[in-house]
């Protein structure tokens, strides 16, 4: 499967990756020019965490070998697809319940600010042929996709 | 060379260079974009903050504020004040020198080539004096007392050089400037940290800044420098990097203060200097031009044929000039001269001289001009010049484009040798535009950037749709460098405009397109809309006119723009001036700007959407004339 | 090899999943009581009309046709031969198995109040089946009682409230939701129930009700006397394993079926998974352990880890909440409680490590804990602050750049 494999020395919490994952999920057309940075309805799937030591953790979706949040989905919301290995969510299938958000033990999901009822969840951006935004947006090359056993 | 450095440069609207660069054996600005293609989201909205310690803050939707608790239109607007602010610095920088130089000139009873500009400047400055060196020394030191007025006291001249029912608007909207330099450090303090945080206010100061720069920095400038200098005359000149004859010592011009270059133009010709060129075994010394200091010197190119081989490029073409290794030298006084050209001067063992410390360059010689020591410093520059051409003539190899650009572009456009090629008045292009054969006019002006689409790709095809619309367009600045060397400004350019214009052009024998040379010039294209409003009685957003400063680059062309909005004509911009994190800026800038002053910015990088919205507001201003 | 897995909820289905994946050619056939497969943790919102039956599925659509595992649904198992190696159904027929698995889950526990257990109004809520009767009462009722205020109690009261009901929880404990929450996150509930109309009677217990001539309890009354009028009474007061299917089997159970570390009951190729082993039978470890059984039954030899249960989440009126750990607090243990406009957090540090954190309002980010709680991860090393943990503070990528805690 591809997978997004992360060289967290290299990363220098630009965003950049916050700002495309956004821009990739908004609502309706646009640039990242007119992207509404203040509108809530706009999440990005990865957060980077700057850390006291002055280095940043970006936090990706790992699109798991053994999915907790799939095995914590009492919706069937999140499945992992057999062929690309990527965990799918389902919002219409979702029933809210956020079990997901508790069981992922990185810390990836969260609930959608807006509403409540979704979780803001990693889809690759599937259908992008250049492959997930947040890696072409990154200057340092510290995310990049590679292809990974399984 | 065992690099590759070629695989990855940006488009060029001129396709030879783009081939040209892509070949060349060195970096430059054009392969670099690939590098720096990924650019920051927060930056290009303008929502990143870096005014205090606890920065950099960024807007997103979980931090609507910054630590202070600035939100997105203070943090914006703040920075593009601060950006206006610089700007304006600059352009009042340039003309403070230009009428600095114009005082030491006259007050040494040197040459003044433009005296036809000197009695105008008199006239509407209300100076009466009979000789032309008192008249030329008062007309300079009005304008500098005016720049150095305090913020709190009025600038003079405005109101005597700006259309008066301009001023009345500007009256209104209480944004008539105080001493253009107090205007700059009024305008930094106020976006200074916790501070202001009224983004109206802020945009207020920004066209307050706007019309001191455009009425100093972007008019006066071009008439103390004709004063100086000699007035523009039209002529057919060769463009692009064929003008370069290596058989001569060919310095490289680059920046915008033409009056530096007063008296080392005439000793690079006087037959000591040939003496010397040819002891060196050259033929003599040529300018070769370059940025917007070559443009105006390509302008008054009818009083230079002798020094002055042609216009080779504009800002991003500079490193190409050089890599044609028959630069000896390149002599720059302000931008825009690129940081990337220090590197290729080393490597080809040209010469760097700065002639200002603004613009000192890292690895170059600084010798800041000074009028009492010019004949000295001319001197010792051509005795260096002349060291380095022996230095390096032989070892460095030639890479010549001697098919590069054409040898007929039309120059030395003015308010002043258009109207006297009309018949010394406005009248026959008033009919033109009143009878549809020219729809409207565009003015095309400002820089060149390399991301808008790529290397003056969005400025010359937006010209393209333009003229194919009927649509006249004027330039000034960089975009005039690009779209010349592009061929748009030789008579067989008439091809390409649509068939009135077309028509109109045969018949003149121009091109559609108008170079009026540095994007200083962009105050004389607000010269001739002035005077066509007067003569039809009208104010100038009533105009077929727009602009669009298409690929924008410094902030100096925001300061431009500011004076494009103050003057209430419509501004279309290739690229935003990091604003879109801001809803109030951009509602102000592109909606509430029109009932203002009747401006409005436009943004737009698709050249054919961005013609059809100018063609329509043409079309609008029109019909406003019944039309 | 012929599987038979009893029981399609979570640790059923993914068990049959399972089977599938590692034994493509294995025949696997999944036998239920339920009609449709379904998600209990879901059954609220077909009580508020907000998803019918297919709206339940876990599962994609032509999940057992895509899957190729045979299914007989709505069928009851009155027994298992272990010696003949068969599965007998009420309706007589019988299926034999090479390996069979128990996920049959629970049932409400109905308590011995009053008539609760003879009248035909009274419910608990653990299958569809139930749903469908509440539902069909529930819709011309007025009045609702619920029986505790726990998790099933509180999304019964919150889908009836939204039907613009007539709540009334009664709860023994004197907060509700006792067991996930403390005092102050309970009260934040409460309030926003009763801001919809949710009336509480806390405190208190149900000790006798008044049945009509229908069949019907009209009435309930409380231990201090207070009587109830009710169309409708859902009691939500735990569940038992449903281990009827083993009777006579000879596969040991009493309250629950025991099993191994392989989740292998004392009989042998009989596997044993999810609600009905006792093992903490909430939805993600039912489906570990389905995996799990899974597993062995096809030969692998896994033993079952997971045994942490003590978590959970619920998101009433637009406030999340999350809780971690038994929320008890012993003698030497550090409380941290920190409550601002945005929500409330508490932490319970026991030697060094979290036992127990309960956070509502955002709970963003919040998966890391549950590693900390559950793998006993020593804190004393960490600069961050409790509540604002991350992995980051954990950081580590392995060489597939699968995340490592380090």
């Amino acid at each position: 499967m591809k997978r997004i494999l992360i060289d967290a020395a290299k990363c220098d919490g630009c965003m950049n990756c916050t700002v495309a994952c956004m821009q990739a999920h908004r609502e309706g057309p646009g640039t990242v020019y007119d992207l509404d940075l203040t509108d809530i309805r706009n999440e990005s799937r990865n957060h980077i965490v700057g850390c006291a030591d002055g280095s940043y953790k970006p936090i990706f979706c790992r699109h798991c070998d053994q999915p907790e949040c799939v095995m914590s989905c009492m919706s069937g919301a999140l499945q992992k697809d057999p062929v690309t290995g990527h965990v799918k969510y389902d919002e219409k299938r979702c029933g809210s319940c956020f079990m997901c958000v508790m069981n992922c033990p990185y810390g990836v999901l969260k609930a959608d600010t807006a509403t409540r009822t979704k979780v803001i969840k990693c889809d690759f951006c599937e259908g992008l042929a250049d492959g997930p935004s947040c890696v072409s947006a990154c200057p340092k090359k510290a995310i990049f996709v590679e292809e990974v056993e399984v | 060379m065992s690099q590759c450095y070629g695989c990855s440069t940006c488009k060029s609207a001129d396709k030879p260079l783009e081939d040209f660069i892509r070949s060349l054996p060195m970096e430059t600005s054009h392969h670099r974009v690939e590098t720096q293609r990924t650019k920051c989201g927060f930056g290009l909205q303008g929502v990143c903050c870096r005014l205090c310690a606890n920065g950099p803050c960024r807007i997103t939707p979980s931090s609507p504020r910054g630590i202070c608790g600035a939100n997105a239109d203070t943090i914006v607007v703040r920075n593009f004040l601060r950006a206006v602010a610089s700007g304006s610095g600059c352009y009042i920088h340039i003309v403070e020198n230009t009428a600095r130089n114009l005082r030491d000139t006259a007050k040494a009873r040197g040459e003044l080539k433009g005296l036809a500009s000197l009695n105008h400047l008199a006239e509407i400055f209300g100076i009466e004096e009979t000789d032309d060196y008192k008249k030329a020394e008062r007309v300079a030191e009005a304008v500098l007392a005016d720049l150095y007025k305090p913020e709190y006291e009025k600038a003079e001249l405005v109101e005597k050089v700006a259309y008066a029912p301009r001023v009345k608007r500007w009256k209104e909207l209480g944004i008539l400037p105080g001493g253009a330099k107090s205007e700059v450090f009024h305008g930094v303090v106020k976006c200074s940290t916790n501070l202001n945080s009224d983004p109206v206010d802020m945009l207020v100061d920004c066209l307050k800044l706007g019309i001191s720069t455009g009425v100093y920095g972007l008019t006066l400038t071009n008439l103390l420098n004709d004063v100086l200098l000699g007035q523009p005359e039209l002529r057919m000149a060769p463009v692009g990097l064929r003008v370069i004859d290596p058989d001569y010592i060919n310095i490289m011009i680059t920046g915008h203060q033409h009056t530096i270059f007063v008296d080392l133009q005439e000793k690079l010709v006087s037959p000591a200097a040939v003496e010397k060129a040819k002891a060196a075994g050259a033929k003599g010394f040529k300018l070769v031009g370059c940025t917007c200091v070559g443009q105006d010197l390509q302008l008054r190119g009818a009083h230079y044929t002798e020094v002055f081989d042609g216009h080779a490029g504009n800002n991003y073409t500079s490193e190409a000039i050089l890599a044609t290794g028959a630069i000896d030298a390149v002599l720059s006084e302000f931008n825009c001269t690129l940081p990337g050209i220090e590197p290729i001067c080393d490597q080809l063992k040209i010469k760097q001289i700065c002639l200002d410390d603004v613009a000192k360059k890292a690895n170059a010689e600084l010798m800041p001009f000074e009028f009492q020591q010019r004949e000295q410093q001319s001197e010792a520059l051509i005795d260096k010049i002349i060291e380095a051409y022996k230095e390096r003539r032989g070892s460095v190899p030639m890479n010549l484009m001697k098919d590069h650009g054409n040898d007929h572009s039309l120059t030395g456009v003015s308010e002043g040798s258009l109207k006297a090629f009309l018949g010394d008045t406005w009248k026959p292009l008033i009919d033109l535009i009143v009878s549809g054969d020219i729809k409207g006019i565009a003015g095309v002006v400002g820089c060149s950037n390399l991301t808008a689409g790529g290397h003056d790709v969005l400025t010359v095809e937006l010209t393209k749709e333009l003229i194919a619309r009927d649509i006249l367009v004027l330039t000034a600045g960089c975009s005039s460098g690009g779209i010349e060397n592009c061929g748009l400004m030789t008579p067989e350019a008439a091809e390409l405009a649509g068939p009135k214009l077309r028509a109109v052009c045969r018949k003149l024998g121009i091109p559609p397109v108008l170079n009026f040379g540095p994007c200083l010039a962009i105050g004389r294209l607000e010269i001739v809309a002035t005077e066509i409003a007067a003569e039809l009685g009208v104010d100038l957003p009533q105009l077929p006119l727009v602009l669009s400063a298409a690929q924008w680059l410094e902030e100096q062309a925001l300061a431009d723009g500011c004076f494009g909005l103050a003057l209430g004509l419509p501004l279309h911009l290739g690229l935003p001036p990091f604003v879109t994190g801001s809803p109030v800026a951009v509602k102000v800038l592109t909606e509430d700007m029109k009932a203002l002053t009747g401006g409005q910015v436009i943004i737009n990088p698709d050249a054919k959407e961005s013609a059809d919205i100018l063609e329509k507001i043409i079309l609008e201003k029109r019909s406003g004339l019944q039309i | 090899m012929r599987h038979i897995i009893i029981g399609a909820g979570a640790a059923g289905i993914q068990a049959a999943q399972t089977i599938r994946s590692l034994r493509p050619d294995a025949s696997v056939l999944v036998i239920a009581s339920d009609e449709y497969v379904h998600s209990r943790c879901m059954l609220h919102r077909y009580l508020s009309h907000e998803r019918d039956e297919a709206g339940l599925s876990f599962v994609p659509e032509h999940f057992f046709e895509d899957q190729k595992i045979e299914q007989l649904l709505g069928v009851t198992v009155s027994g298992i031969d272990t010696g003949e190696r068969r599965v007998i159904l009420a309706d007589g027929r019988a299926f034999p198995y090479d390996r069979l698995l128990i996920a049959t889950g629970a049932n409400s526990f109905i308590p011995p109040v009053g008539q609760f257990r003879e009248a035909n109004n009274v419910f608990g809520l653990r299958h569809l089946k139930d749903a469908q009767e509440i539902r069909a009462l529930a819709d011309p009722a007025e009045k609702i009682l619920i029986v505790g205020s726990g998790l099933v109690g509180m999304d019964a009261a919150y889908a009836f409230l939204e039907q613009g009901k007539e709540i009334t929880v009664v709860e023994m404990v004197d907060r509700i939701l006792p067991l996930q929450l403390d005092e102050t996150a309970g009260e934040a509930y409460r309030k926003l129930f009763e801001a919809a109309g949710c009336r509480f009677l806390l405190g208190k217990k149900a000790t006798e009700t008044v049945m009509n001539s229908s069949g019907a309890v009209e009435t309930v009354i409380l231990d201090d006397g207070t009587r109830i009028d009710c169309d409708l009474v859902l009691v939500a007061a735990g569940v038992r394993p449903a281990i009827e299917c083993v009777k006579d089997s000879g596969i040991r159970a009493e309250r629950f079926i025991e099993v191994d570390d392989y989740l292998k009951t004392s009989c042998e190729d009989v596997y044993a998974a999810g609600d009905v082993t006792g093992i903490a039978g909430i939805w993600p470890n039912a489906k570990k352990q389905g995996e799990t059984a899974a597993r062995n039954m096809c030969g692998q030899a896994v033993k079952y880890e997971d045994r942490y249960g003590m978590k959970n989440t619920m998101s009433f009126y637009g406030l999340t909440t999350l809780s971690l750990g038994r929320g008890a607090v012993q003698e030497g243990d550090q409380v941290i409680r920190c409550q601002d406009s945005k929500g409330y957090r508490r932490a319970i540090l026991r030697g060094g490590k979290l036992d127990s954190i309960l956070i509502q309002g955002a709970i963003d980010y919040s998966g890391v804990y549950q590693y900390v709680i559950k793998n006993q991860i020593d804190l004393s090393g960490i600069q961050t602050d409790i509540f604002h943990l991350s992995f980051a503070d954990f950081y580590g990528v392995g060489e597939r750049g699968q995340y490592l805690y380090s």
